[in-house]
């Protein structure tokens, strides 16, 4: 089945995109872009039919430059039953280029990626979630900076479809991390259009977009799991989706990651009010619990200590150029006071715990993009039991 | 509504994607030179006066060039593929280009074979149909007819329903309304007998060629070249599969001297085809009786339990534009005719008698439905002029009002079993699938061809 993004008018987003990628000189990546049959199926016929899949679709534009599972009807029909939703539903039309993002569609990028069926509920309620108009997925897609979707998996499903939350989770090895992360991706690039260079400006990109997935130590972590701080229950399994300028690896304390939270403070995050990533070593977080500190605690201290000082700020390229009053209020009135906490309040901190247990604790720092602030939360509905499959 | 949006150079292509993302394709842009973020308050002012002003009072001014419809497809005569039988039926299936049966593979020989069948070139357009605004032309009337399993000597009648369905006061692009009504097609002349369409015993059910192929044609043309499909375009709630070709008995027309339904609705031409949407219907058994008196109380009371909320069309959207239909047996109107009754006098008795109190009607299409705005009763739209008096003869909710606006609205046509006394009617959709009838044009060698054809 044919990936392309299809608008609900019928035209295929393929032919604006080599328009684009003409104009940009980047026809060579992509010499077959908006040559294919305009169906839903194409029967490819070859000695190697895999190569040939793989070969005609990263001349069309359809992948992240690795190999991808040829999306055959089988492995679709498998993919859409391992979800709870019928292959035509539609989450919506995706931004910039108003793909159709039906059900069906979204299940051949997933094969791409080398999903498992099991794997295909967290892929749709990220979807969902890109598709909020909170999230900005416009922005996302266009825009000259490199943030990519990072995807929190919490709950049952995390554990039962083995999303790494420990040793290595941002790192390769992990399948589920892996190919869910690509098939959100890959439907950000096929349905949506945000083809790198043609339609995506980010300056550099960043690894994290082939894929940014984890899901939260719950098992270890001292205080109620991030889903259920924000009003699930523990049984239920989501994904909450946060815009990632990057990764920012931090070793060692408290202290030490409030200061990179300071130092690295995204200027567009705040312009934005932007809501920032951290990720917390298991270690710390039992520490700090044991000290009888609670998430928000931990969460208002970092607020309270990563700070930009005010002249860092005043001297910054981006305060040159912005009107003094476009600046939201809380960042004028904390640069009176000398400093600049790296977002609004504490809690536009999401506060996840993950990664090895490690005596020499590392967590990570998530800087936000862009306007609105967005953390969106999505219950990932996994087909009821025995529910018949593909 | 003219509109000037200002791009800075850099970004250009985000504008023209975003726009066209946006449904707004060859949206006018005023270029901005540079970046203004790094431009002093003096350069920005001079590269908007030397650029950007021009170009903002072209795009208040000048006509936008917008952008056609660019859905690619394949050229008529592309062959988009090469298999067996049941790779080529799989492949056309998961295309969305079949109905779920097996079709005929479309051919160049075969579809050549069917062209040969019209005067009219292939690339004759014969409209252009929503929702997909695709042209209608002879060749793809071909490509259909070849899929659908008809023969080639049906392409005059395929021709005069895609014409027909192309007609303006059909209304085409209701076909996926939530109701899901489905079409009728009946077709008059000679062509009845010299193509052997079934028009006696089991008129109304699949299993003559002629009949079943062409019903089956009609659905395939409006998936594949309107654009009707499930779950996208189609949003009939239930739907129905399509109706075969309903031929009228013109033997027993002409005995009893009534007109053909397509010289009631203003066609003489020989052979013609009418075209009509219709909500549901069913049979009425055994209609007892030997005068009108006796035959008629039933037949109205069938027609009008058929019709509920379609009285909208009656009162509300396209008011007066329902048109039911009774399906008479021929001994039924046979019986009907001895007894003095031309089909303009049936109708008058039939107008006469089917009839519902004025508060069960207004109920239909008010408090039940709340299918026209405001509610008003029909004594208030008659004393506006918006339908006829016949409404409004008192104010009394109790007094009986008819379910259509005139009596020639009732249509009457004659099929099915000659000697058994049942007939069948029919809930008609209104303005979203008004009868319209075409006539049908043949080629000029037609007799010779058809000798020939018969002869293989």
């Amino acid at each position: 089945m044919l990936p392309a993004g299809q608008r609900a008018s019928g035209e295929w987003i393929d032919d604006t995109l080599r328009a684009r990628a003409e104009e940009k000189g980047l026809l060579p990546r992509t010499p077959l872009a908006g040559q294919f049959p305009r169906q839903r199926v194409e029967v490819v016929r070859a000695a190697d039919p895999t190569a040939e899949v793989n070969r005609l679709f990263r001349l069309r534009g359809w992948t992240d430059g690795l190999p991808i599972v040829p999306p055959t009807l089988g492995r679709i029909d498998a993919m859409i039953g391992g979800g709870a939703l019928d292959r035509h539903a539609v989450l919506g039309e995706m931004e910039p280029l108003g793909g159709v993002a039906s059900v069906e569609k979204i299940a051949a990028s997933a094969v791409m990626a080398g999903c498992q069926p099991d794997h295909f509920p967290v892929v749709l309620a990220s979807i969902q979630a890109i598709l909020e108009p909170e999230f900005n997925l416009r922005g996302v897609q266009t825009t000259d900076e490199n943030v990519a979707p990072l995807l929190i998996v919490n709950g049952p499903a995390a554990r039962r479809l083995g999303i790494n939350a420990g040793w290595g989770a941002l790192g390769p090895g992990w399948t589920a991390n892996a190919a869910i992360g690509r098939a959100v991706r890959l439907v950000m690039n096929n349905v949506g259009g945000g083809w790198p260079g043609a339609v995506s400006f980010a300056g550099l990109g960043q690894p994290g977009r082939y894929s940014l997935c984890l899901a939260e130590r719950e098992d270890d972590t001292p205080w109620p799991p991030l889903h259920v701080e924000l009003g699930y229950r523990p049984e239920q399994s989501t994904v909450t989706v946060m815009r990632a300028e990057t990764v920012i690896n931090v070793t060692g304390g408290l202290e030490e990651l409030a200061s990179v939270i300071g130092s690295a403070a995204s200027l567009f995050g705040m312009l934005w009010s932007g809501k920032a990533t951290v990720i917390l070593s298991p270690f710390t977080a039992r520490r700090l619990a044991s000290e009888g500190r609670t998430r928000a605690d931990v969460r208002r201290e970092l607020y309270a200590r990563g700070r930009l000082p005010a002249e860092t700020w005043r001297r910054s390229w981006i305060h040159a150029t912005v009107r003094a009053s476009d600046w939201p209020d809380w960042v004028r009135a904390a640069a009176e006071s000398g400093s600049i906490p790296a977002v609004r309040e504490p809690d536009d901190l999401t506060l996840v715990v993950a990664g090895a247990d490690l005596p020499i604790p590392q967590h990570v720092y998530c800087p936000s993009w862009g306007h609105p602030p967005s953390r969106v939360t999505r219950e990932i509905v996994a087909p009821y039991p025995g529910a018949p499959r593909g | 509504m003219p509109t000037a949006s200002l791009v800075c150079e850099g970004f250009r292509g985000q504008a023209a994607t975003t726009a066209a993302g946006l449904g707004l394709p060859g949206l006018p842009t005023a270029l901005v030179p540079g970046h203004v973020d790094v431009q002093t308050v003096d350069e920005l002012r001079q590269n908007v006066a030397a650029v950007t002003v021009d170009a903002v009072i072209k795009n208040l001014t000048e006509t936008i060039a917008r952008a056609g419809h660019a859905v690619a497809e394949p050229a008529p005569a592309d062959i988009v593929f090469e298999g067996d039988f049941d790779e080529v039926n799989r492949f056309f299936y998961e295309n969305d280009w079949s109905d779920g049966l097996p079709i005929v593979p479309p051919t160049p020989e075969r579809v050549a074979s069917f062209l040969r069948w019209s005067d009219r070139p292939g690339e004759t357009e014969l409209g252009v149909l929503l929702p997909d605004q695709r042209r209608a032309t002879v060749w793809n009337v071909a490509v259909n007819g070849v899929m659908a399993g008809c023969r080639p000597e049906y392409m005059p009648i395929l021709i005069a329903l895609v014409e027909a369905m192309a007609d303006p006061r059909y209304g085409v692009e209701h076909s996926g309304n939530t109701p899901g009504a489905e079409t009728l097609i009946i077709l008059n002349g000679p062509l009845i007998k010299e193509l052997g369409f079934n028009f006696e015993q089991g008129a109304l059910r699949d299993g003559v060629h002629a009949n079943t192929t062409i019903g089956r044609f009609w659905r395939l043309y409006l998936r594949n070249v309107a654009g009707f499909l499930h779950h996208r375009t189609d949003k009939g709630t239930f739907g129905n599969t399509w109706r075969v070709v309903l031929a009228e008995n013109e033997d027993a027309l002409r005995r009893i001297g009534w007109s053909t339904i397509a010289q009631d609705e203003g066609v003489s031409d020989a052979n013609a085809v009418t075209i009509s949407r219709f909500t549901g219907g069913g049979v009425i058994a055994s209609v007892f009786g030997n005068t009108p008196d006796s035959m008629l109380p039933y037949l109205a009371d069938s027609i009008v339990r058929k019709v509920g909320w379609e009285l909208m069309f009656t009162v509300g959207m396209g008011a007066g534009s329902q048109r039911p239909l009774l399906l008479l047996s021929p001994i039924l109107a046979e019986t009907l005719a001895k007894a003095g009754l031309d089909k303009a006098a049936l109708k008058q008795r039939l107008f006469e008698l089917c009839r519902i109190p004025a508060w069960q009607f207004e109920r239909y299409v008010g408090a039940w439905t709340n299918l026209v705005p405001g509610r008003p009763t029909l004594h208030a739209l008659a004393k506006d002029g918006v339908i006829p008096p016949v409404f409004a003869e008192s104010d009394d909710p109790e007094r009986l009002v008819p379910i259509v606006c005139r009596a020639e609205d009732l249509m009457v046509a004659v099929s099915g079993d000659p000697l058994r006394t049942n007939a069948y009617a029919f809930a008609h959709n209104g303005i979203l699938g008004f009868p319209t009838t075409k006539p049908i044009r043949l080629p000029a060698e037609w007799s010779r061809m058809l000798r020939e054809a018969r002869s293989q």
